[in-house]
């Protein structure tokens, strides 16, 4: 549904996003991941022709976004990190409004959409009565009335309240699930992007530093929790024999290549040390991101 | 789809409150002029003028020719600065706001968008002339009488007509005064198409017209008074001469359309490059 291949943006001699290539595909929840200023806004800023890339090709739903802007945008939706809309208008008109920049918009599927985001009632007071959480809903409402194949969602929790944020998510899921959408989705809330994203790229200051599956990241090889009465001796041991690599907080071992937990209880129960407890830390996205964007100093520390 | 967008822009525009603080601000001025020609020395030193050419000062302090007097420092002073002002905000408030994101991640085109803007903003400026002449007219019925029209303006006017000729005249003359201010709302939105802050395209064309006003009024540049558009403006006093000057008027006329779509010719293309960002 969208493709970047090596695009290149400048702002002023700044490198915003620097050869940037992924891909999405349909179907997917994608998870666009990176530190303030990492380019995941610009990237989509390019995905929908606000931002013109230096160089490379940015296509959505097949089309060129710079060639063929408006095929390229007809099935798509999009929410920014804040909620903005025609204060002193109404939810009504301000949907009115947008749907008109897409295609004719009857009625029934304005009210349609708004009972779907759970507006109903509410839909003839002025936004500028709205909580942030409510703005959130005509967000959505808004990106769902062109009928999108494709939706686009830049930081959607973005100020909302742990209920809000939770809610936020289960509607994405909703989304994806009642109506197949593909869903482009950027957040700081790892833990969010962990519970929704089947697949991911991370950006670090204009490049993209890693893309893979979900699945793959959270099966990766991880730490593994060592309960034993003296660690300092038993990682000794292990260390020496090369079945392990690292330590981490008296209680973690990182195992060395092609090793398993199995070969370090055999080891530890051999030479007479205790072993209370031995099992696989799974990886969350948030060790694995934290890892992957760690300073280099930092890295070389530990 | 145009007609459903530009409604809507229209929705947009009429929706706000800072769109009606030219209309407020022309009623208090008018008021206020009118009082002050009322009960001040202002309709006797008219009166004196008219009687020392020679015409019966009663017969033509009216309706009409009160109107013009209140029109003509209301169109210098006052219309620059709303008409600026709502053409500064059509799209850079929009970019402040961040509502323009959200447009433009529709498929519309940015040249579509910006031509329906630009027509809201024409629009504007119309009503605004229409509600100016209108209220002009009506505040001065209240206390003056229906007769003759004189119009005096310094270096540009100075014209007697019949009540029925000169009803005529000041209802044309809103069609050039609507492209005068046209003409304000589309320099300010082409400032508004680049990259900046409403306040400083509004800022930026009360600027572009008043150094064309300070310029074309230094006796050296007297021979080229066609190169600014402030000299062009005052082509709607000029219908109520006898007879009318058409050539001159249709010229400024052709120089003002020229004008107008110059400048949004330059919003789109700055707008078209732009990068829209939050």
């Amino acid at each position: 549904m969208i493709e970047l291949q090596h695009v290149v943006k400048k702002f002023a001699g700044r490198t915003a996003v620097d050869d940037l290539s992924f891909a999405v595909p349909r179907g997917t929840i994608f998870g666009l991941l990176g530190h303030n200023g990492a380019g995941k806004s610009t990237a989509i800023g390019m995905m929908l022709g606000q931002v013109w890339p230096t160089s490379g090709v940015v296509k959505v739903c097949g089309f060129d976004v710079q060639s063929h802007r408006r095929a390229a945008l007809q099935p798509v939706g999009a929410i920014f990190e804040t909620p903005v809309f025609y204060d002193y208008l109404s939810g009504w008109r301000n949907l009115e409004i947008l749907s008109t920049y897409t295609a004719p918009t009857s009625r029934t599927r304005i009210a349609e959409v708004i009972d779907w985001v759970g507006l109903t009632g509410r839909e003839q007071s002025k936004v500028s009565t709205y909580s942030h959480g409510m703005r959130s809903r005509l967000a959505l409402a808004q990106a769902l009335l062109p009928k999108p194949e494709l939706l686009i969602l830049d930081e959607p929790s973005d100020g909302l309240d742990p209920e809000g944020i939770h809610e936020m998510r289960q509607t994405i899921l909703r989304l994806h699930r009642d109506l197949g959408l593909t869903i482009l989705l950027s957040s700081h809330l790892l833990h969010e992007v962990e519970q929704l994203c089947t697949r991911i790229a991370v950006l670090q200051q204009g490049r993209k530093v890693f893309e893979g599956n979900v699945a793959d990241v959270k099966g990766a090889r991880g730490k593994v929790a060592l309960k034993t009465d003296d660690f300092v001796r038993a990682a000794e041991l292990l260390r020496a024999r090369g079945l392990i690599t690292a330590t981490a907080e008296d209680r973690f071992v990182t195992l060395a290549e092609g090793r398993t937990t199995a070969e370090i209880a055999q080891a530890l129960v051999a030479t007479g040390l205790p072993v209370a407890g031995l099992w696989q830390q799974e990886q969350t996205v948030e060790d694995f991101y934290l890892n992957l964007i760690k300073p280099p100093s930092s890295a070389a520390g530990k | 789809m145009f007609f459903a967008q530009l409604k809507n822009e229209l929705w947009k525009l009429f929706g706000k409150k800072r769109t009606y603080i030219g209309f407020a601000a022309f009623l208090f001025a008018q008021t206020a002029m009118l009082l002050a020609f009322k009960y001040t020395r202002w309709q006797s030193d008219f009166e004196r003028l008219l009687s020392g050419n020679g015409y019966l000062a009663t017969e033509f302090i009216s309706v009409l020719t009160v109107s013009v007097v209140m029109l003509i420092p209301q169109i210098m002073l006052l219309m620059p600065l709303y008409a600026t002002l709502v053409g500064g905000d059509l799209v850079a408030k929009e970019a402040e706001d961040g509502t323009l994101r959200m447009i433009l991640c529709r498929p519309i085109s940015r040249l579509r968008l910006l031509l329906v803007k630009w027509s809201a903003g024409i629009i504007f400026a119309v009503v605004l002339v229409v509600a100016l002449g209108v209220t002009a007219m009506g505040f001065a019925s209240l206390l003056f009488p229906w007769k003759g029209m004189f119009v005096f303006s310094p270096g540009q006017a100075f014209s007697v007509l019949s009540a029925h000729e000169g009803l005529v005249r000041f209802l044309f003359s809103h069609l050039f005064l609507a492209m005068n201010a046209s003409v304000m709302v589309s320099v300010a939105f082409m400032f508004s198409c680049f990259n900046m802050k409403p306040a400083a395209a509004t800022i930026l064309a009360l600027s572009f017209l008043f150094v064309s006003m300070v310029m074309e009024n230094i006796p050296f540049f007297d021979r080229y008074d066609n190169f600014f558009i402030t000299h062009h403006f005052k082509c709607w006093l000029l219908i109520f001469i006898d007879p009318a000057p058409w050539t001159q008027i249709c010229q400024s006329e052709i120089i003002l359309v020229a004008v107008s779509a110059t400048a949004f010719i330059i919003g789109s293309m700055a707008f078209q490059v732009r990068d829209i960002k939050s």
